[in-house]
């Protein structure tokens, strides 16, 4: 018996934590089979790189690092639509509906994206809108899937969009949906799980509309489908589960009819190992105690009762026994028993009192079991964290939905709390960054400075400055002399020699000669210089345009050099960056505080909602225990008074 | 009193059918309250702020601490890999050990399924630099194995982008490991 009942144990998580997040497990956010294409940016590959080990955050902050830096070449609208996969696996929906809306059009046919991609985008955003409640999205957006096209590309997908839209129309409140929902109904074939699981969404739909005849109908279709279990092609755990709820199901029906005869042959049908055993159980007991068969009644609660595990179900179990000894006529017995359940359910009680009132996040935390890796808690593909009960009692409340989106909400905020508290540590470095960075630009400034000062800059400029006036008073006065060659000059200093030497010697007949020739020497060197000056002059000219033109280049450096050390806007903008980056940093620090603040009252909320139900649940079982105490001690009373009068 | 109690079990078993309809809902939606949805935008809200800040962190500290003329990357790129399952990359740029990575399992299928990790970003000098790295994994019939390239490169004014580029190569059934320069 222990070994069935751990074997339940281990059938009950993974219907709380896999049933009812079996839409989330089919597929990932993308089909990733193909091989992949080699990137051709490479903020776009950082990007794939975090996007594949499950980063959204981190890669989403590259793709918008990439857009920030001039947008990925190379890929199409492909960044876009990882991009929105991301937000979707980050939780943010509505971004990324703008994104794929976006990228995709209404039509769903603006896009460079192949028709299966577009397909399951369209596919997903649906199925992430349907989870969160919000139908009319969901709807929108599975509507633009092409049912051939995602049918053709992927047939799992295919069959769980066909649910999802017939689920869709089973809820609306439009009565001309049914034939619609009927023949989307007909693309699956009878025994898919899909088509299964539709079936039994139909019965309860039917039966909630009063139409007990039909809904039991169905429920017997659906077992004859799944029953025997040799038909099953899915994993047989999941139809097992399936047609346990079935007969539960059908049983209960009967029940609410007073057919309980039929109640106790559907659930004598059921296997002891079931997920449901202990609904069941009770079922067993309720229909045999009205049938007529109390021994049978406490067999099953005595079953029961002797379960290892919490569950809702055994509440009910102390209760039902006194009732079924008072069914037995065992008034003393049935008194007794009345006793012990009402101290039971006043202890449970004044339990969840406690409960109630030490609620706090750890304590629930504490309870709560997260899958990890080396990476950190595990998520699904729509980000929600991979988590079972420590404690099963709580299971009821952390298979909603809305459970499930709170816890994944309150891990992410505290991410970003962890996130910001990690970059405000870091804002103390990046002023130090800046600070060094100034430091070094100064000490640059220094040794230019110094650099500049060697060359004499000035020193330079006014030579520069007396040549040039040289020139130009030369060229007024058109002074040959002045543009001589460096040749002419040496010849010029040679006759000045000669001239010199010859004003020493007697001018008579002994130097006559000699001075002759000098005077033709002069003469012809005056002719030269007179007719080179044109050409001297242009070459004097040239030189100088040539030196002013890179004097000018010299200064024009100089002055970009001294601006570049006066201008401190480089500094300037990344010292206001980091203000500003800071500041920012500390508005959404405010704003996640709240966030977190809000994210957890919601989730003790719903935990202490749940408890208040189950406490108010076990009021009803208590008074009702007390009132039949009362009465069942009146009546023995009354009848050992009775008993005494006739002695007498 | 008596009647009290025989109409206690039809309680029970309407509150069984109603948790038997309640737990019909667990393959339907669960409508969310106007506060949960509250909640949820706002968090929503907030986490494109933190997006776009730590983008602008991102940018900032680049420009910080690897200025554009003489900012380096080395990135890693593994294709396909089924001739090595990656283990760890060290680098070396000018003979100085500058960065080196141990895988986990997840990094190795992100950089098989076409991810490239950004290995290392640093600064250098315009000219001439050498840049090498080591590779090291279990390669064909679970051998261990190192293989190690090198790549002389220009620095000019401009960032500088790198790839170390692991692949399988067919023609013998061998991983090569190649540095290529981003243009």
């Amino acid at each position: 018996m222990v070994s069935k009942v751990s074997k339940l144990f281990r059938g009950r998580l993974v219907l709380f934590t896999g049933m009812l997040l079996w839409l989330t497990t089919v597929a990932s956010v993308q089909a990733e089979e193909t091989q992949p294409e080699r990137v051709k940016d490479l903020r776009y590959g950082w990007a794939l790189y975090e996007y594949h080990q499950g980063n959204a955050f981190e890669a989403l902050t590259q793709l918008a690092v990439a857009r920030e830096r001039g947008g990925i070449d190379g890929h199409g609208d492909y960044p876009a639509l990882v991009e929105g996969g991301l937000m979707l696996s980050w939780g943010m929906t509505r971004e990324a509906s703008r994104v794929f809306t976006q990228l995709l059009g209404d039509d769903g046919a603006g896009s460079t994206l192949a028709p299966d991609v577009r397909n399951q985008a369209w596919f997903y955003l649906g199925k992430v809108f349907y989870l969160e409640g919000d139908h009319a999205l969901a709807r929108k957006n599975l509507e633009r899937v092409n049912g051939d096209v995602l049918a053709e590309a992927n047939h799992e997908l295919f069959r769980e969009w066909v649910y999802l839209q017939a689920r869709l129309l089973m809820m609306s409140p439009d009565s001309g949906d049914e034939s619609k929902r009927i023949s989307l109904q007909a693309l699956l074939e009878d025994t898919d799980i899909w088509a299964l699981y539709l079936r039994y969404n139909s019965a309860v739909s039917t039966l909630d509309a009063g139409d007990s005849v039909a809904a039991e109908a169905e429920l017997k279709k659906l077992i004859s489908i799944i029953d025997p279990p040799s038909l099953a092609d899915e994993p047989d755990r999941e139809r097992q589960g399936m047609l346990s709820r079935a007969r539960l199901s059908l049983a209960q029906l009967y029940l609410r009819e007073n057919r309980f005869e039929a109640a106790l042959e559907v659930l004598g049908a059921m296997s002891l190992s079931g997920v449901y055993v202990e609904q069941a159980l009770f079922a067993y007991a309720v229909a045999a105690a009205r049938q007529g068969q109390p021994e049978r009644a406490l067999d099953a609660l005595d079953s029961l009762s002797n379960r290892e595990l919490f569950s809702p179900w055994r509440q009910q179990v102390p209760f039902a026994r006194a009732y079924v000894l008072e069914q037995m006529n065992k008034p003393q017995r049935a008194l007794s028993a009345f006793k012990q359940a009402a101290d039971h359910y006043a202890a449970r009680i004044e339990a969840l009192n406690n409960t109630r009132a030490r609620l706090s996040e750890e304590n629930l935390m504490a309870q709560l079991e997260f899958r990890r890796d080396s990476d950190g808690i595990l998520t699904d593909s729509f980000g929600r964290l991979q988590v079972e009960p420590v404690d099963f009692s709580i299971a009821e409340v952390l298979a909603e939905e809305t459970f499930q989106q709170a816890l994944a909400e309150l891990n992410e905020l505290y991410q970003m709390q962890s996130f910001i508290a990690e970059r405000q540590a870091r804002f103390e470095s990046f002023r130090v960054m800046l600070e060094t960075r100034e430091q070094q630009r100064r000490i640059r400034i220094a040794q230019t400075r110094a650099a500049l000062a060697s060359q004499q800059a000035d020193q330079w400029q006014q030579l520069q400055q007396a040549f040039s006036e040289k020139i130009s008073a030369a060229l007024a006065e058109e002074d040959a002399r002045f543009f001589m060659t460096s040749k002419q000059k040496a010849l010029r200093e040679r006759l000045d020699q000669v001239e010199a030497t010859l004003a020493g010697l007697p001018d008579d007949e002994t130097t006559a000669s000699q001075r002759a020739t000098y005077r033709r020497m002069r003469a012809h060197f005056d002719w030269w210089i007179a007719n080179d000056y044109g050409v001297n002059r242009w070459d004097a000219q040239k030189q100088l345009q040539d030196l002013d033109r890179e004097m000018e280049r010299f200064q024009s450096q100089r002055q970009r050099v001294e601006a570049l050390m006066a201008d401190d806007a480089r500094h300037d903008d990344l010292a206001q960056r980091i203000t500003a980056s800071e500041q920012e940093l500390e508005s959404v620090g405010e704003e996640v505080s709240n966030a977190l603040r809000s994210a957890r009252q919601k989730l003790l909320h719903q935990v202490d909602r749940m408890l208040e139900a189950r406490q108010e649940e076990i009021s009803g079982y208590l008074l009702a225990s007390r009132h039949a105490q009362a009465r069942l001690a009146d009546q023995l009373f009354q009848e050992s008074q009775s008993a005494g009068a006739s002695n007498e | 009193m008596a009647d009290y109690l025989r109409k206690q079990l039809p309680a029970l078993i309407v509150a069984l059918l109603l948790v038997f309809t309640a737990s019909v809902s667990a393959q339907s939606n669960r409508e969310s309250g106007n506060d949960d949805a509250a909640v949820a935008e706002q968090v929503e809200a907030l986490k494109k702020k933190v997006i776009r800040l730590n983008r602008d962190l991102f940018i900032l500290e680049e420009d910080l601490l690897f200025p554009a003329n003489t900012q380096v990357a080395v990135f890693v790129s593994v294709d396909t890999g089924k001739f090595l399952e990656l283990d760890a990359v060290k680098l070396k740029v000018d003979d100085e050990i500058v960065a080196s990575h141990l895988y986990t399992e997840r990094q190795v299928t992100a950089l098989a399924r076409g991810g490239m990790q950004r290995l290392y970003i640093g600064n250098l000098k315009t000219g001439r630099h050498q840049i090498t790295a080591f590779v090291e994994g279990v390669g064909p019939e679970q051998r261990p194995y190192k293989q190690a390239a090198s790549l002389e490169f220009e620095k000019g004014t401009g960032t500088a982008a790198l790839e170390i580029r692991v692949e399988d190569r067919s023609s013998n059934y061998q991983p090569s490991v190649s540095i290529l320069e981003w243009e």
